[in-house]
Order: C-alpha cells, then sequence, then structure tokens
C-alpha cells in the first residue's frame, strides 16, 4: 500500500499513531510530505507594491528566507523519520493543498494521510469549520482515499 | 502645445481633468505593465507638452517640495544602510530572546518593535525590511506565519503617526501645513497610541488560538551570521541613536526634517564605506528611485488641477460636508482620506488633500487643524482597510478566487475590514477630544 502522508510540523505524532493503529501489520510503501507554503511570499511582494518597490525582496532577504524554509522543511522531515523509518521524504514548494493533491496522482498513492488542521491555526477541533482549508481542498479533490485524523476528543454524554 | 494656442477655460479645464482621472486610473490599474512612476510622469509629461501647465509653475511646485524629496532620499539609504548592518535582524532576535519562548510574548514584542522602527525609521521600513525577517524569524521558530506577518503589515501603518517622520506622507502635509511637535503630539501621537492598543487588542483576541504555543529559541541561528561587521553594527547603532533624537529636536524646532535624514544617511554611508560594507553603486541599486517619479508627476499633476480651482472647491465642499464644526472636519477628512487612500494610492491622496485643504478658506484654526490632523490620519492608517494596496488590487484577487486561484491578500482583506474601519472611528473620535 502506498501511503502518503502530508507533515506540518506539528502533526506527525498523530499521524504516526493512527498510521501504527489501523495498519499494524500492512506493508506500507510511505512518502512523508511536507509543502512549504508559497503564499506568504506573494503576500510579502504585494506588500511591496504598494510602497511602490519591486514584487521581490532584495537578492540577500531571498535568500535568508530561503535557508529558513528550507532548514525548516528538513527539520520537520527529519523528525519524520524518527516515527517512519526508512520511509521516503519529500518537500515541495507551492500551495500545500495543490502540492498534496498533485503529487498523490503523481506517485499513484493509495491513502492520503491528513489532520483536519494544525492545532496551531487555531480553529475548532470539532465541528463546523473544524476541516482547514487545506484538508477540505485534499478530501475534495484527492485521486485516491483519504484518511483523516482528528484529535482525540472525549464529549460527554449531554453534548454529544 | 496648447501654450502658444488660446484655449477657453473651460476646455482647459476638462483637458486637466480628463488627464488627471487617467493618470489616476493608470496609478490603479497598471496597464500594460506600466508603474507608477510612468503613469504619474506620463500625466505630468502630456500637461507639459499639451501646454496645460506652465513649465516654470510646475519646475516652482517640484522646487518648493523639494524637502519632500530629499527626505524621501534619506529615509530609504537609512534604512538600507541600516539593513546591511543587520540592524534589524539583530533586533527581530532580541525580540525573540526576550519573548521567553512564548508565541503571544514574541507577537507583543513584534508589535512593539514594529512600532518603534515605524516610530523613528518609517512604515516603509516596517513592512519591508521587518516583515521578511520576521518570517525567516518565525519560519525558522516553526511558529505559525500569517498572524506575525499580519502584524508587521499592520503595524506598519497603524504607527506610523507617532512621529512627523513616521511617514513620508506626514512630511507631503506638513510641509504645506507646518505643525509644531507638541500639536503634532497631541493630535496624532495619542490618537496613534489609541489606535496601537486596538490593533494589538483585536490581534491579540483574533489569534489566540494560534499563539498559545512555545518555541525553542535554539532553533535560531547565532547573531553572528546577521552581524557581518560588529565595528560597522555599532556604528550604525550610534548613529541611529543620534538621527532619533536629532528627528525629535527638528520636530520640535520646526527643521526640515529631510536635513536629519540626509546628514543621518551621508554618516551611515561613510561608515559603510569605512567599513567596506557597501559600494556606492550597491547602495544605490538600494534607493527606489522611481518613488521620485511617482511624487514628481503627482505634484505637477494636482498642481494643474490646483491652477484650475477645482481642488478648492473640493475644499470647500469638504468643508460643507463637515458643517463647518471640529467634529465634523476630523470625521469628513478621516473617511474622506482613509476611502481615497484606498480607492488609489496614499500619496496621490494626500497631496489632492493637501491642495483641497489649501482651498478650504474662512474657517476657525480650530477646523481647519481638524481637517489637517484628520487628512494625516485618514491616509496613514486608511491603507489598512486594503493593505495589499487599493481597492484595484482586492478586485483582482477576488477575480482570481472566482477562477479557483486561492491567493492568501484576500484574507489581509478580510483582517483589515474587521480592525481598520474600528481603528479610524477610535482615532477620529480622539482627535476631535484633543482638538484645541
Amino acid at each position: 500500500m502506498r501511503l502518503l502522508c502530508c507533515l506540518d510540523g506539528s502533526n506527525i505524532e498523530r499521524i504516526s499513531n493512527a498510521v501504527t493503529s489501523f495498519f499494524p501489520s500492512e506493508r506500507l510503501t510511505t512518502t512523508l510530505l511536507y509543502v512549504t507554503d508559497s503564499g506568504p511570499h506573494g503576500d510579502i511582494g504585494l506588500q511591496r507594491e504598494r510602497f511602490l518597490r519591486p514584487h521581490k525582496p532584495g537578492p540577500m532577504r531571498r535568500e535568508q528566507m530561503r535557508e529558513a524554509d528550507e532548514s525548516s522543511a528538513q527539520d520537520i522531515l527529519e523528525e519524520g523519520l524518527r516515527y517512519f523509518p526508512g520511509a521516503d521524504t519529500l518537500r515541495r514548494e507551492g500551495r500545500p493543498e495543490r502540492e498534496i493533491v498533485n503529487f498523490a496522482a503523481e506517485w499513484n498513492a493509495d491513502l492520503i494521510v491528513i489532520c483536519p488542521r494544525s492545532p496551531q491555526s487555531g480553529g475548532p477541533v470539532l465541528g463546523p469549520k473544524s476541516v482547514g482549508h487545506v484538508a477540505r481542498f485534499v478530501l475534495d479533490h484527492a485521486p485516491c482515499a483519504v484518511l483523516l485524523v482528528r484529535t482525540h476528543v472525549r464529549r460527554n454524554a449531554t453534548q454529544a | 502645445m496648447f501654450l502658444f494656442i488660446h484655449l477657453p477655460a473651460l476646455t482647459r479645464t476638462i483637458l486637466i481633468v480628463a488627464i488627471t482621472i487617467l493618470t489616476l486610473l493608470g496609478i490603479m490599474t497598471r496597464p500594460f505593465k506600466l508603474n507608477e512612476a510612468m503613469c504619474a510622469l506620463g500625466g505630468a509629461g502630456l500637461l507639459l507638452i499639451l501646454g496645460l501647465i506652465n513649465p516654470a509653475s510646475a519646475a516652482t511646485t517640484l522646487l518648493g517640495d523639494g524637502n519632500t524629496f530629499f527626505f524621501f532620499l534619506g529615509l530609504m539609504s537609512i534604512s538600507a544602510l541600516a539593513e546591511v548592518a543587520g540592524f534589524f535582524d539583530w533586533l527581530a532576535m532580541q525580540a525573540a530572546r526576550l519573548a521567553g519562548n512564548s508565541s503571544r510574548r514574541l507577537f507583543l514584542n513584534i508589535f512593539l518593535l514594529g512600532s518603534l522602527i515605524s516610530m523613528f525609521l518609517s512604515n516603509d521600513a516596517t513592512a519591508l525590511i521587518l516583515t521578511p525577517i520576521v518570517y525567516t524569524l518565525v519560519t525558522r521558530l516553526r511558529l505559525p506565519v500569517l498572524p506575525f506577518l499580519f502584524a508587521c503589515t499592520f503595524i506598519a501603518d497603524t504607527a506610523s503617526f507617532l512621529l512627523p517622520v513616521s511617514n513620508p506622507i506626514n512630511i507631503i502635509v506638513i510641509s504645506r501645513f507646518p505643525m509644531d511637535l507638541f500639536t503634532f503630539a497631541r493630535l496624532l501621537t495619542v490618537p496613534c497610541l489609541v489606535v496601537i492598543a486596538i490593533n494589538v487588542g483585536v490581534f491579540s483576541l483574533l489569534y489566540r488560538g494560534q499563539l498559545r504555543g512555545r518555541f525553542d529559541i535554539k532553533r535560531l541561528p547565532n547573531l553572528d551570521t546577521v552581524i557581518k561587521s560588529q565595528g560597522y553594527f555599532r556604528y550604525t547603532c550610534t548613529i541611529l541613536a543620534l538621527v532619533a533624537v536629532a528627528y525629535v529636536v527638528a520636530s520640535a524646532l520646526m527643521i526640515p526634517l529631510s536635513l536629519v535624514a540626509l546628514s543621518g544617511a551621508l554618516l551611515l554611508l561613510i561608515g559603510a564605506l569605512c567599513w567596506k560594507q557597501v559600494t556606492i553603486l550597491a547602495m544605490g541599486k538600494q534607493i527606489s528611485w522611481s518613488i521620485f517619479g511617482f511624487i514628481a508627476g503627482m505634484f505637477v499633476v494636482v498642481r494643474a488641477l490646483e491652477d484650475t480651482g477645482l481642488t478648492t472647491q473640493f475644499g470647500q465642499l469638504l468643508l460643507h460636508l463637515s458643517g463647518n464644526t471640529r467634529l465634523g472636519s476630523v470625521l469628513v477628512g478621516t473617511l474622506g482620506a482613509a476611502a481615497g487612500t484606498n480607492l488609489i494610492n496614499n500619496v496621490p491622496m494626500a497631496v489632492v488633500l493637501n491642495s483641497a485643504l489649501g482651498g478650504v478658506q474662512h474657517v476657525s484654526p480650530s477646523v481647519h487643524l481638524g481637517f489637517v490632523a484628520a487628512t494625516i490620519f485618514g491616509c496613514d492608517l486608511g491603507p489598512n482597510l486594503t493593505t495589499v494596496g487599493s481597492l484595484a488590487t482586492v478586485l483582482w484577487l477576488l477575480i482570481l478566487r472566482r477562477r479557483n486561484i486561492d491567493v492568501s491578500g484576500l484574507d489581509y482583506f478580510k483582517v483589515g475590514v474587521i480592525v481598520t474601519p474600528l481603528m479610524l472611528l477610535a482615532g477620529a473620535l480622539t482627535i476631535w477630544l484633543l482638538l484645541p
């Protein structure tokens, strides 16, 4: 089974637990994917245009930003390898939701494992809007099955 | 061309208005990949070629606004040379270290840092230099990027009327309507503190969920990687401290601030050359020369418009709408300026309003002061409504979204719509309360 695990820097433990409990004895070919969001770079460019400057920051700043993106991605993927030893790792750059869907199609993934939203994003854990825009897009456009790994929430009978 | 042909006043007025509208439309839509400077200079050039403005009058206007041009030059040079020294990177790292591993405290520190940079080095420095630095910082710390980028983007303008030097718009307005430091502090610094508090409060509430975590400071690189020359860095810190003091003193004594900015830039340039941190050629590339063309073009176009008497009538219209009252002048001035900055850009809007305010006559000094303070306030804070630029940009982003192309620029707009009207209203009321 070809498993595509989508990392966001905060979800590796949840993904690992889910994979272990759902596929305890299955032979898995796993790829850990981390996408560096290019959105903020575009926003910085728009901001520069408003101040009548060229879209891209100077070469020194661009290099600094690229290095930060790269080191952060490497860090996250290395952390992922501690949970999935032997897995392939891949870093892409762009809109995360599109890169995930495109890579799943290119790689012929059987299952995409994704969390509904990063706990850092501050959205609700359950209920409306509990699935962030990245996971929502993946659910809507994925070319294969998707495993949405929610945070385990205990709710009492009255809430349920 | 028409300089030698007598044109009826109405025809001249129609031609000037048509060229002004075309120029503004060009600035808003930037057709054929033309930049704003080309559009403004094109409009000014057309007016000159057609003889719709006297070349001597255009030259007088530009020479009269020398303080604005030199201030822009000094300001951009100071920011660029301080950036070379690693000054902004060092400040951002200190903000992270002083946060004690708390995301929330780092968020507040970024607001504080952005306010200080805007205060002494203008909103340009915060928006253009601090923003990418903060992006690098929070990416390395593996914190959510957007709240911190929003903080930098918004505080650049929110804190841009703490001092006259905090925004070049202030210089454009104050050059025409001089204001002593005490009056500026009362009518603009105090409201600025009020709107900063609102900005921080609303953002802390909006992003409370994303700022719960902690970070590991060890993820940041060593300070040596950002400061290449300790000697030049220390020299830059000293000069910047002197420039900050000189700005306040010059504002108090009503000395042209361009003198301070240019002197500071020259001292920093000498230091950078001595420590071999920059070359003249590299320094020249750091300056956005097209801004001068943009401002010069706008000054000429608005001067031609002013000669038709239309801006005076616009000023009278503003006065009429305000009901000749202090509250009316502040509200009309603020809302007019804020709407205009989002429709075009804050520089042309400030130039147009400047000209219009020149036509506001037979009013009490208090009402006139209300209009001037509101113009600065609205033109400085207004851009936060559509932080991505102008309404034209927002419409473009909406079209992209309709085509299923995701653009996070719209997220800025959503936040701007929540926080900016609140800040505009609170700030305007504070100005009104503090008017003499």
